[in-house]
């Protein structure tokens, strides 16, 4: 008996000191990240002294007070949002289809969906580009360099992925709910209102939440298809990168300042990601 | 009905996926650099194929690309189950512990190329300085190719381990017990329930997870940029980043919209292989 | 649990599009109201006095109103450019300028794409000296000099070539004489030591000791090289972060290539890459000289000063160097005068304010000579221009912008906040003479001795072959591949992709 209590407990202290350590490790770099948000240009240079003891404010204030970057941010929250909205919403559609009905050559769809997510994006840039500023012209505006056309692109990565987690919910959703609900007289819309979407509430959370991550954290797009209007917090990054040296105080700033959102989403959420991220492998 | 609920997705699918898809087919089949002097686009058939075949900068960098995958994706796994399977009972703080695991996932790739630049950075970051200090290493990732292809795989690590860890946790919570219990009952040691009880249990969600690591591995392209930019030499210079290079700062634009697509072809090819597999399971399980 | 989530997100979709809205439209915003004239309305602001020849002229092109849009990166000379110059000609023309600003490898990439696809994103584009032929040679760019004659009403009469250092020959098209893009930034990358170690007495005497002669600015490799071994030892010995060299050595970016091929190369009298112009051939043994025994003899002696370069050599670009002279790492180096007056002058940014000297970088015995006979160069001279590609939609409101950023009344300033010169009289504003003091005579250099530098050779293929060098310029720094090797290696490899791109057979 004293032996498995022992055996019990250093199980435990082992569990803590492992997560104690993993935690360590995850957060250095974000906190080192935090430290060199803290210094001015010049303090930099002094050996990398671990600790911090006071704070370069002018390295948050530059950025957050200029006209530019309130718009970079401004734009990053709307193309953030309204993109997550519409995969979900295309998504939750989409999965539903293919969850209730027979569609012809439904495996290859959903499989498309999913090479949409592995082509490497640097060739994909150019087409993208061109399809953007040529061919996606009324008069005189384009789709460059606008939140819309960046909202759109988006989903080339997001929606596969919003699919792929939602179509394991929605099928473990039974359908003898639908078919009640219908038999009572309830169009598709209530049935998918009222039955599905609040039963696949979690799913739908996360699958909002990492939408808007993704599309909150991506560099290449956003680099490529923006300009000065439709600019996002991640490409305002790569601009501290310059000829005559990189800026990174304020570069680490905006890095932390842009990591506060993806933040506050995390903590809403955590508690449904497990549930969530069955991918719907395991029923029940 | 049901195609009506799917439409909107195809048409945004179509419009803003298939289009630039035929336009990089058509690209490949012509020698289109922007600085030849031939301007313009000459029609060479399949010869950039036939190049890619034999052109040992990309066999390599393909290569570099599954070695990376191995190591990485590989390390992910082993470390997420293990944190997972310790996810699985309740413990206090656990919740705290899980939600800061998970914030690597949250931070934009480049600001992670950053971070672990700013810390591996010879001469002015922490870690080659502690090193050296505390242990005599001399690390450097500019010189040393070993080291590069270190925290490459490291900084993977840190990164995507908390994705594999939730996932596998997913899969795991979901588990029955009773066969568990039973196996153990049994006089099952550990290693065979996991073997034979656990992972066939789980293989879905861990095929899934594969997948989904194995894609955007061979997609990378931002964090390695901003940590390595490739080097030193080609070291880091993975397959996403290779055709960056060739598309942009080479401006070889035929030969990278072939080079694309190969690798494409490629992935396609190795995630079929796992897609079958888990389709097969699914039927399995069901 | 879930009506709070379900809050938690109808209070961002609400918060979204507060924000789409208030948040300034998608599409180019018109030009700030200070300048929001009608044509009709001749009488000026009860502040203006009597209307600029800009403003005249920009109402005359139809210009006001309207909004022209540049890619350029984000220097001092660049961000003094959009603010307060940019600023000031929206005021006094209505004409809004806005600049997007991105890294140094986006801003390429964008730019040729917009000009390539001639989707006419941009109206005007920074083109650093280095890649202006490529866009020659694809006629991307607007002819100023014809323009500016075919349209007289355009022709603001302070503007005149005339007035540019040398350097606006750059810009130049080789057949016609005629000006491409008018530029808005140049400097020399000169040699840069610390003043105050050379000066130091210990230090001197220690060296003189050591090395035989005194302490001096080197003008030899071996002097290099000597004083190099020098500090680095004196670095170790009094425990001190110093180093005798910097080496722009990155393993993974092009920078190494540009130092080794702008730098190094030609101070040892191999120019133009080592590529021969009259047969597009680089190998010895066809004309070339890119594997030649002194293009081998220069790139041992630049790979030789890793060891007295400090640890960060082998990740440094422009960027590091920069920041690894501003730290007092190193002793001396090569280092772009853009970075000179910061490095020189601003204390936020930099360690050894006030002890940095400028000198002409060490040369091979008679490369020096050969410079001033007009047969070589010594050194990179650098710099940008602003041009207008063909597929602009408001030439017209550009080229008034380009006129305007060469006016001399802004030079002085733009000249201390970014180290940049590009007309010959900003040499003798005072603020200029001031700030050549304190660098201990960079603008002096670049005024008396500049003509000795020159820029990138005139290849349209720039990008793609340098490319194709790189990687063995990286192997040769990683120690993976032996110099000689290297170097046949990458003439070869340069001959191929030459020919595949149509010059030479």
């Amino acid at each position: 008996m004293k032996k498995t209590k022992l055996r019990k407990a250093l199980g435990r202290a082992g569990i803590y000191l492992v997560w104690i350590i993993a935690t360590l490790v995850v957060l250095f770099p974000i906190y080192w990240l935090f430290v060199v948000s803290a210094r001015s240009r010049v303090e930099l240079f002094g050996g990398p002294n671990l600790l911090q003891t006071h704070f370069f404010a002018p390295n948050y204030t530059k950025p957050l007070s200029s006209p530019t970057f309130q718009r970079y941010l401004a734009n990053s929250v709307v193309i953030a949002t309204s993109n997550a909205l519409l995969v979900s919403l295309l998504a939750v559609g989409a999965t539903y289809a293919l969850s209730r009905w027979r569609l012809k050559g439904e495996g290859s769809i959903f499989f498309w969906t999913i090479t949409n997510r592995m082509a490497p994006p640097a060739a994909f840039m150019l087409p993208v580009f061109l399809l953007f500023t040529r061919v996606a012209k009324v008069g005189d505006s384009s789709l460059f360099d606008t939140r819309i056309g960046l909202i759109l692109i988006y989903c080339t990565f997001n929606l596969p992925f919003a699919i792929w987690l939602l179509k394991g919910i929605i099928d473990g959703i039974p359908i003898e709910l639908d078919e009640a609900a219908f038999v009572d007289g309830a169009s598709t819309f209530t049935v998918l209102r009222k039955i599905i979407v609040p039963l696949a509430a979690p799913g739908i959370a996360i699958t909002f939440v990492l939408s808007w991550v993704f599309a909150w954290n991506e560099y290449l797009y956003a680099a490529t298809l923006t300009s000065v209007n439709a600019r996002t917090v991640t490409t305002g990054l790569a601009e501290f990168v310059t000829v005559t040296g990189t800026n990174w105080g304020e570069m680490a700033a905006l890095s932390m300042v842009s990591l506060l959102p993806a933040l506050l989403f995390l903590t809403l959420v955590q508690k449904y990601i497990v549930t969530g991220l069955t991918f719907g492998a395991v029923k029940g | 009905m049901g195609w009506g609920l799917i439409a909107p997705t195809l048409i945004v699918l179509a419009i803003i996926g298939l289009i630039p898809f035929f336009y990089v087919i058509y690209i490949g089949f012509f020698d289109w650099n922007i600085f030849s002097a031939k301007a313009g686009m000459v029609f060479v058939g399949v010869n950039n194929y036939r190049r890619l075949v034999f052109d040992e900068d990309f066999l390599r960098a393909l290569w570099r690309t599954l070695q990376f995958m191995f190591w990485a994706v590989g390390s992910e796994f082993v470390l997420g189950y293990l944190l997972a399977q310790t996810l699985v009972r309740d413990f206090r703080g656990k919740a705290f512990f899980r939600t800061v695991h998970a914030l690597p996932l949250m931070i934009a790739p480049i600001a992670i190329g950053a971070t672990w630049r700013l810390l591996t950075i010879p001469g002015f970051g922490p870690i080659p300085y502690y090193l050296s200090k505390w242990f005599g290493i001399d690390y450097n990732i500019g010189r040393f190719a070993s080291h590069a292809s270190l925290t490459v795989v490291l900084m993977d690590i840190w990164h995507w381990t908390p994705f594999v860890t939730l996932c596998l946790l997913a899969g795991l919570t979901s588990l029955p017990k009773e066969p568990l219990e039973q196996a153990l009952v049994d006089g099952a040691n550990r290693w065979q329930v996991f073997r034979y009880i656990t992972l066939p249990a789980i293989m879905p969600v861990v095929l899934t997870t594969f997948f989904i690591r194995v894609m955007d591995a061979l997609r990378v392209v931002d964090e390695i940029w901003m940590l390595t930019g490739g080097g030193p030499g080609d070291t880091t210079r993975y397959i996403g980043l290779h055709i960056w290079r060739i598309v942009f700062p080479k401006t070889d634009y035929g030969y990278g919209s072939a080079m694309s697509l190969l690798t494409l072809y490629f992935t396609i090819v190795l995630c079929w292989m796992v897609f079958t597999a888990i389709m097969s399971r699914g039927q399995e399980t069901s | 649990m879930k009506p709070k989530f379900w809050t938690i997100l109808s209070l961002l979709v609400v918060l979204s599009t507060l924000v789409a809205c208030v948040a300034p439209a998608a599409m180019p915003a018109p030009a700030q109201p200070a300048a929001q004239a009608p044509e009709a309305t001749k009488v000026p602001a009860a502040a203006a006095p009597a209307e600029s020849w800009f403003a005249t002229a920009a109402k005359n092109a139809s210009c006001v109103g309207k909004t022209i849009r540049g890619v350029a990166e984000s220097t001092p000379p660049s961000r003094y450019a959009a603010d307060p110059i940019a600023k000031e000609f929206a005021k006094e023309t209505g004409i809004n300028v806005e600049f997007e600003t991105t890294s140094w490898d986006q801003m390429y990439d964008k730019e040729i794409k917009d000009m390539e696809a001639n989707t006419g994103l941009y109206d005007f584009v920074y083109i650093e000296q280095d890649i202006v032929y490529a866009y020659l040679a694809r006629n991307f760019l607007v002819d100023v000099t014809q323009a500016l004659k075919d349209k007289p009403d355009l022709h603001f009469a302070g503007y005149d070539p005339a007035k540019f250092t040398t350097f606006i020959n750059n810009y130049k098209d080789p057949k016609s004489g005629d000006v491409m893009s008018v530029p808005m930034e140049s400097f020399v990358k000169p040699y840069i030591y610390r003043k105050d170690l050379f000066d130091d007495p210990a230090i001197k005497a220690a060296f003189e000791k050591a090395a035989g002669y005194p302490l001096a600015p080197a003008t030899t490799f071996k002097q290099y090289e000597d004083i190099a071994k020098f500090f680095t030892q004196w670095g170790k010995d009094n425990k001190m972060e110093l180093w005798g060299s910097t080496v722009q050595g990155t393993t993974g970016h092009p920078a190494s290539f540009y130092e080794y091929y702008e730098t190094i190369a030609p101070s040892f009298g191999v120019y133009n890459w080592g590529i021969n112009k009259d047969n597009w051939k680089a190998c010895v043994k066809n004309g070339g000289q890119m594997n030649s025994d002194r293009a081998k003899e220069a790139l041992t002696f630049w790979t030789g000063m890793l060891k007295y370069a400090p640890p960060e050599s082998t990740s440094s670009t422009w960027d590091e160097v920069a920041a690894t002279m501003a730290a007092g790492r190193a002793a001396q180096g090569w280092v772009y005068g853009e970075n000179t007056g910061w490095i020189a002058r601003d204390a936020t940014k930099s360690k050894v304010v006030g002890k940095i000297g400028v000198a002409l970088p060490p040369t091979y015995q008679g490369v020096i000579d050969d410079a001033k006979a007009g047969k070589g160069y010594i050194g990179y001279y650098d710099g940008g221009a602003y041009g207008i590609p063909v597929g602009s939609k408001n030439k017209d409101c550009a080229l008034l912008w380009l006129q305007y950023y060469a006016q001399e009344k802004f030079q002085a300033d733009w000249a201390v906040a970014g180290s940049r010169i590009i007309l010959k009289s900003t040499y003798d504003e005072p603020k200029v003479q001031e700030l050549d003091k304190i660098t201990n005579g960079y603008f002096t250099l670049q005024k008396d001795q500049g003509y000795l530098f020159a820029g990138a050779p005139a290849f349209p293929f720039h990008a793609t072959i340098r490319e194709v060098i790189t990687p063995f310029i990286w192997k040769t720094l990683m120690g993976e591949m032996k110099v000689s090797d290297a170097l046949d290696k990458a003439c070869e490899a340069t001959e191929a992709e030459l020919v595949k791109l149509g010059y030479g057979k």
